[in-house]
């Protein structure tokens, strides 16, 4: 919650200043973006890559039953 | 085509006679084939220019205890389960080994398709280990490699596009802390292929060019590697017979004047593979793998380091394909 509310601060600073200064802004503003996109990329891949891995073989053919997933046989 | 030049080059009818009375030769080897210089054969791709020589002489050598279990849902969807008990050594600068006694249990899903490959593996301490390969076209293939961690800034991740030409390969890399590269791998003969690589690290500001060089025939892989960041790399692996290869390998490292050269051999016979491998810094290695049963495998690691004085005996299995 906390870090949403900075967030919503950091962007509204980020369009007052870009009236002032055009160019180096919009930059930053393009580089704060992305590196905030990569680091929930980042977390998204670490927690869902292996549930999607098992998600796809799954649903593939032919189409293996639920117990099969925990049992050791 | 073929035809008109065959009528006019074809022997009077006297000649005929004595064409059959002298027995035609016959060679014992196949008859040197023309070279169709147009239709060379697809290089290997560069990072595996050295593939034989490193099957044979890097074995993964472990210290400990490694059970691997995997198994099969599917044709293409299979689950792993691996533990491993014993120690992981630390790089360390001094010549003293660091080793760290470690247990770790790794899970692991793997779903492979002809088109897309998709493998994770997971440890008990956070990290990721993921591996993707995508054939986006027929010759257009996109490889994503990633190590994740808990901690910031440790993670690492590749992207690689690989492309693939009639009698060429190119790659392009984009890695984490800016890293570009690309290299260029062709065939110039049936047998030997020419290669180059460029690099440059964003964050260092370092950047190197590389070349190398494969021979290969059916007995024998002779490879060269030469780069800027003052590293030679040679390689040279006999093929004796059908179950039985010899390697050797020669590295220097002119920055660090390091020099190490290693003989090894290779034998792959019914029921065991066995690697083993002797090295100019004193190390001895050897593994085996001996198959019990149909899916069990059995695996003995031993590598003797008589500078260091460091011993490191292994032993596992793996049951599942």
């Amino acid at each position: 919650m906390t870090s949403r509310a900075s967030l919503k601060g950091k962007g509204k600073a980020g369009k007052g200043s870009k009236g002032s200064e055009e160019g180096s802004s919009a930059a930053k503003c393009v580089k704060e973006w992305s590196t905030w996109a990569m680091k929930k990329a980042k977390v998204i891949t670490h927690y869902g890559f292996i549930p999607l891995i098992i998600v796809i073989g799954m649903n593939s053919e032919p189409k293996p039953q639920l117990y099969q997933l925990l049992s050791p046989v | 085509m073929g035809s008109s030049v065959s009528h006019a080059a074809a022997p009077p009818p006297t000649a005929v006679g004595l064409a059959v009375a002298l027995p035609p030769k016959q060679d014992e080897k196949a008859e040197p084939k023309n070279v169709d210089w147009l239709n060379l054969p697809c290089p290997v791709p560069f990072e595996e220019i050295q593939r034989e020589a490193s099957m044979s002489l890097k074995p993964e050598l472990f210290e400990g205890l490694k059970f691997d279990f995997t198994k099969g849902l599917n044709q293409r969807f299979s689950l792993s389960h691996s533990i491993f008990m014993g120690s992981m050594e630390l790089p360390s600068q001094s010549s003293d080994t660091f080793k760290v006694p470690t247990a770790h249990y790794e899970f692991g899903a793997n779903f492979l398709d002809p088109k897309l490959m998709l493998v994770g593996r997971v440890l008990t301490d956070g990290r990721l280990n993921a591996r993707v390969k995508c054939d986006l076209t027929d010759n257009l293939t996109l490889k994503i490699n990633a190590q994740l961690t808990n901690e910031p800034h440790f993670s690492q991740g590749m992207f690689n596009f690989d492309y693939k030409g009639t009698d060429y390969r190119t790659q392009f890399q984009i890695g984490n802390n800016a890293f570009y590269g690309a290299n260029y791998i062709q065939s110039i003969s049936p047998h030997l292929s020419l290669g180059t690589e460029i690099f440059w690290l964003g964050h260092q500001r370092k950047s190197g060019i590389g070349f190398a060089a494969r021979y290969n025939t059916d007995k024998i892989v002779a490879t060269g590697q030469v780069a800027s960041t003052g590293t030679v790399a040679l390689s040279y692996v006999q093929k004796v017979s059908e179950k039985v290869s010899l390697a050797s390998d020669f590295m220097y490292n002119h920055l660090t004047q390091d020099v190490t050269s290693s003989f090894g051999y290779d034998y792959i016979l019914r029921q065991c593979r066995l690697r083993g491998k002797l090295d100019s810094n004193g190390v001895v290695a050897a593994f085996l793998e001996e198959r019990l049963n149909m899916g069990v495998n059995f695996i003995l690691s031993a590598e003797v380091d008589h500078r260091k004085k460091d011993y490191k005996f292994g032993f596992g299995m793996t049951v599942g394909e």
